[in-house]
């Protein structure tokens, strides 16, 4: 019976597992790493794999500034650097930028000298991918992988910060690791908004408890699920008219060089279902553990493109651009791995009508991804406004942050 | 179906020669200050004159792709990887000395280390199948030297590759990223034994 159970399950299983396992439990074999998941037969180049971050300091002249390329009339500068691994960005009602990071598990702080120049901190560090930041009523909220610390006053404390309270038993946010880092912004309503990813590539899972947007009180009461089918946002705003919540999302991995899209969600009301993991859009996902009709769900508010890793999004609410560009959606895509050629590596515009319809999604910072030799310079990662309409671009792999300005 | 079976294999070599995606800056990686501040800091003392560790459970480092050198330093001195007493050491090394540190050990040639146990064909048998099944070879390459932030495993001390790959099974040890863990999820002692063996046996340098 044994023998014939270890025939079944195969080779592997057989070849792993301990005697004193075999006679304990049914042989399981060992799941493919989460990112891995669904490689097999894919037909994709096996050898891709996430690249590797950088986590040590670039210097400013190996920036790869004058690469940047941007529309008429705008211009790039070096707002901060040094900053290994910076990701996502949030402000304090002192101007400090806040960033926080994945691997290296530093939150950063930078503050801006009277010449215009910027000082870079290193705030907090030893945290487990601490991706969420958000800043509200001047308190820090740090948003780990389940681990929630507020850090109050914070712009008064920035050489000082303390260990800040503890939230994360009020939160009560899953522990699994994969896509488990946050994204978290604020609403007009004084609620934290903030993703809670699916722990594999595609797998059946609880839907009440991963690929959701979920918002709190501050103090991590009264959770209500915003949206749910959302398979890792790391991406969010309210639109700065309608209050709607705005979503970006990444696609699965070893579907294909073109599938799925990335996407753009806009959640009209709580609680909708956006299809993951069964639809993106009208495609119905062959290797979703259920085929459903993909009319049950909300529908994308744009495509995003393959394997772009869509992630930090901000309405533009400043008077620095022209006006085409107020309350559009600046969308930061990191760029691809699962995929045989690169795609993203940039910055869009999605641009809405009077509707709030996506009309276009058009490019913005370009030259970070070099096509010819499948090489990239750069991957960003957050976008947000500064009060004088200027727009930060976090970039990660060489740890800097970006200005853009219009000038006539 | 036969057109497949060609054109998979004929996308994986070609995949396999491109050239790293992440545009790497000119660092000035300097492996001459790396090798002072070795010096300084007595690395050899646990790793070896050469970086071919002579200790137990002290992996070798001669010959490891600088990229992984460099981001375990960072791991270790931001407290992110517990491996005593290398937190305690990494302090205070600023992320030049940690590159310059790894341009070093880089530079050095990878050597077998000289109290290798013999090899028993069996149990490296084992460990080549094992090492098939799990795809090591995907990431750190065919000849197991390794590549970025993957390490050289060809030619690593058995002894380190046993205690390093049970660290993973058991969630003891991260690197960059969670793959390792994953991988060896539910792996059995004597399975780990076998592909270290098989690893430990591979030229350190494939000619």
């Amino acid at each position: 019976m044994v023998r014939t159970r270890f025939a079944a399950a195969g080779m592997l299983a057989a070849l792993l597992l301990a005697p004193a396992v075999q006679a304990q439990q049914a042989p399981a074999a060992a799941p493919a790493p989460a990112w891995a998941s669904g490689r097999e037969g894919s037909g994709m180049a096996p050898n891709l794999a996430p690249h590797a971050p950088r986590l040590t300091v670039t210097p400013r002249d190996q920036l790869p500034l004058s690469s940047i390329r941007l529309p008429q009339g705008f211009t790039a500068e070096i707002y901060a650097h040094g900053i290994p691994g910076a990701r996502m960005m949030a402000e304090g009602p002192n101007g400090t930028i806040f960033a926080g990071s994945r691997t290296i598990g530093r939150v950063y702080a930078i503050t801006r000298n009277a010449d215009g120049t910027t000082r870079t901190r290193t705030l907090l560090q030893g945290l487990t991918q601490p991706n969420g930041l958000a800043v509200l009523d001047g308190n820090l909220y740090v948003v780990a992988i389940n681990r929630v610390l507020r850090f109050d006053n914070i712009e008064q404390n920035l050489d000082n910060p303390g260990s800040g309270t503890d939230l994360t038993a009020a939160f009560d946010l899953p522990t699994e690791e994969h896509h488990g880092w946050k994204f978290v912004t604020t609403g007009p309503d004084g609620r934290l908004y903030m993703n809670v990813g699916v722990p594999c590539n595609i797998c059946d899972f609880d839907r009440d408890r991963f690929a959701l947007l979920v918002s709190f009180r501050p103090d991590g009461s009264d959770r209500r699920i915003e949206a749910r089918g959302i398979r890792n946002s790391v991406g969010m705003a309210l639109h700065p008219q309608t209050r709607e919540l705005w979503a970006t999302n990444n696609g699965r991995d070893w579907a294909g060089n073109d599938l799925p899209n990335d996407t753009l969600h806009r959640i009209r009301r709580s609680g909708e279902d956006h299809g993951f993991p069964y639809c993106v859009g009208d495609w119905a996902d062959p290797g979703a553990p259920a085929q459903r009709n993909c009319s049950e769900f909300e529908q994308p508010a744009a495509m995003l493109g393959p394997h772009t890793a869509a992630l930090g999004m901000r309405f533009y609410t400043g008077t620095m651009f022209p006006e085409a560009y107020r309350n559009q959606i600046f969308i930061a895509r990191r760029g691809s791995w699962n995929r045989e050629q690169l795609s993203g590596f940039d910055v869009v515009v999605a641009k809405l009508d009077g509707e709030g319809r996506v009309t276009a999604v058009e490019p913005f910072l370009q030259g970070l991804r070099d096509d010819a030799n499948q090489r990239f310079l750069g991957r960003p990662v957050d976008v947000h406004v500064l009060g004088d309409g200027s727009l930060l671009v976090a970039e990660e792999q060489y740890g800097a942050i970006y200005r853009i300005t219009y000038r006539q | 179906m036969i057109l497949l079976r060609i054109a998979l294999p004929a996308v994986v070599l070609a995949a396999a020669t491109f050239t790293p995606p992440a545009l790497s800056p000119a660092v000035a990686q300097d492996a001459a200050r790396g090798a002072a501040i070795a010096a300084e800091r007595n690395c050899a003392s646990c790793h070896g004159a050469a970086g071919v560790s002579e200790l137990a459970n002290i992996p070798s480092l001669a010959g490891q792709p600088a990229e992984f050198i460099t981001l375990q330093m960072i791991l270790f001195r931001e407290g992110l990887r517990q491996a005593a007493p290398m937190n305690e050491l990494s302090q205070g090394l600023e992320d030049q000395a940690v590159e310059d540190l790894a341009a070093h050990y880089a530079s050095l040639r990878a050597v077998a280390p000289p109290d290798l146990a013999p090899r028993d064909a069996a149990l490296a048998e084992r460990g080549r199948a094992l090492s098939t099944a799990l795809n090591c070879g995907v990431c750190h390459l065919p000849d197991y030297s390794g590549r970025n932030q993957i390490p050289r495993i060809a030619g690593q001390r058995e002894d380190f590759l046993r205690h390093t790959l049970a660290q993973y099974r058991d969630s003891q040890r991260r690197g960059t990223d969670t793959n390792m863990n994953a991988v060896m999820y539910g792996v059995s002692d004597d399975a780990i034994a076998a592909l270290a063996h098989h690893l430990a046996h591979q030229p350190a340098r494939p000619e």
